[in-house]
């Protein structure tokens, strides 16, 4: 069989990365002016758009829940996304499997008791698919929530990683997710631990899991640390510009 | 500086037995974990004060400031814009009906000698109602028309708690009048 080398003998994958290696994360919030909070998010070419409306007045009064708020998650590749193109339909089930697993994610993490009969919308469009969708909105909607100001647990990070011959390799972009490898997506919260979604559409040997799980969570651990670094550079950012305006800075209070 | 700023996820301390959480923290563990991005408030009490920005949706109780949209003889619509003090983001949909206008003399009331379409009302919610609107309550003498126009299109003056009168013309219309509580200026 014809199969691509997915990691040489010298241990480089496809694109040249080592087997534990993430690929360049690069993120900014606060992208869009309407929406209450927003993230742009880059992991490798995966780039995600990330808009969060909310908590406001639920748009279907039946749904309304009157001890905690829904969540409402929204997510759609642009026909552009991918090498082919394809044009979006309305009720694709893999989208909306994906939409579930999001939303399920999120209201593990999100205070929604605080917000009673409201609704938090979700929206996540991939501008460029190169593996790796979900853990890029997963990631992108943590930080756009918190730019929206919604109280959450804690962060919520996600990784991918692969399987190939028994050597787990992390991030796995288009070319290796392609091929037939088995891909775990992980998400966890990374300050207790805790995993929050976990999921394998493919078999795996039970002897290579446990290394699998825990270069995933290796991975999960480097993504909070550059999230994290987002968010408070941006924080500093704005504690800088407030007090440039008056001398004694009291809160982080944004228009 | 100062102010401690803090992310979610972030440990703010050990929980006390004698502490109420804050807004912004939350439990875990017995640690005050903070759920939003913002700054330590200084007070011994722990508490996040992030971006200022609440959800502002009306609750049982609430006191919110609305215009009158349309009236027919059985309720004025309102287009709720504040709660409180807040201002909302987008206008909710409130109902006074003909039953809510006043404490007392009930069923002598007449929608149009209460409210006219274009008057600010101060009113109080008192059910969160059905599918579309809340119902609100002017039946308390701090609540009622605040401000409306005359015919003429003159600011009117209330003359008591019934009336209105327009500086211009004389003219003498009947409102549901809130009593504003005197501000020393």
């Amino acid at each position: 069989m014809g199969r691509l080398e997915l990691l040489s003998p010298e241990g480089l994958r496809v694109d040249g990365r080592r087997a534990n290696e993430l690929r360049k994360v690069s993120a900014k919030t606060g992208v869009l002016a309407q929406a209450d909070g927003s993230a742009y998010l880059e992991m490798g070419n995966t780039k995600v758009l990330a808009a969060v409306y909310g908590p406001r007045e639920c748009r279907m009064r039946s749904q309304a829940l009157h001890d905690r708020a829904i969540i409402n998650v929204e997510f759609t590749q642009a026909t552009f996304s991918r090498i082919e193109r394809r044009p979006t339909r309305k009720f694709d089930r893999k989208n909306m499997e994906v939409q579930l697993q999001i939303r399920d994610t999120f209201e593990a993490v999100v205070d929604t008791t605080i917000y009673p009969r409201s609704q938090i919308d979700i929206y996540l469009q991939i501008m460029q698919a190169d593996g790796g969708q979900v853990q890029a909105c997963i990631n992108a909607a943590t930080l756009a929530l918190i730019n929206a100001g919604v109280a959450m647990r804690d962060y919520v990070v996600a990784c991918t990683v692969g399987n190939v011959d028994g050597t787990p390799l992390l991030d796995l972009n288009h070319i290796e997710e392609s091929q037939g490898t088995p891909e775990i997506t992980l998400a966890t919260l990374p300050r207790s631990g805790n995993v929050v979604l976990i999921q394998m559409e493919s078999r795996l040997h039970m002897d290579k899991l446990e290394k699998t799980l825990q270069l995933a969570n290796d991975g999960c651990a480097q993504i909070h640390e550059r999230l994290d670094e987002v968010v408070r550079k941006e924080l500093r950012d704005l504690v800088h510009k407030v007090g440039q305006h008056s001398n004694t800075v009291r809160g982080v209070s944004t228009a | 500086m100062s102010t401690r700023i803090v992310v979610p996820g972030e440990r703010l301390g050990p929980a006390r037995p004698d502490q109420t959480l804050q807004a912004g923290t939350y439990l875990r563990g017995g640690n005050v974990v903070a759920t939003v991005v913002g700054a330590v408030g200084a007070d011994d009490q722990v508490s996040v004060q992030g971006k200022s920005r609440k959800a502002a949706i009306p609750t049982v109780g609430a006191q919110v400031t609305g215009k009158v949209k349309r009236i027919n003889s059985r309720m004025a619509i309102v287009s709720i814009m504040m709660i409180g003090a807040q201002p909302v983001k987008e206008d909710f949909e409130g109902v006074i009906r003909v039953e809510n206008v006043r404490a007392t003399e009930r069923d002598k009331v007449q929608i149009p000698k209460c409210f006219r379409p274009g008057d600010i009302v101060r009113a109080e919610v008192i059910s969160l109602g059905e599918a579309h609107s809340y119902i609100l309550s002017t039946a308390k003498n701090e609540l009622g028309v605040i401000f409306a126009q005359s015919a003429a299109g003159a600011t009117m003056i209330p003359i008591s708690w019934e009336e209105m009168q327009c500086p211009v013309t004389g003219a003498i219309e009947n409102r549901k009048v809130c009593q504003i509580e005197n501000t020393s200026q």
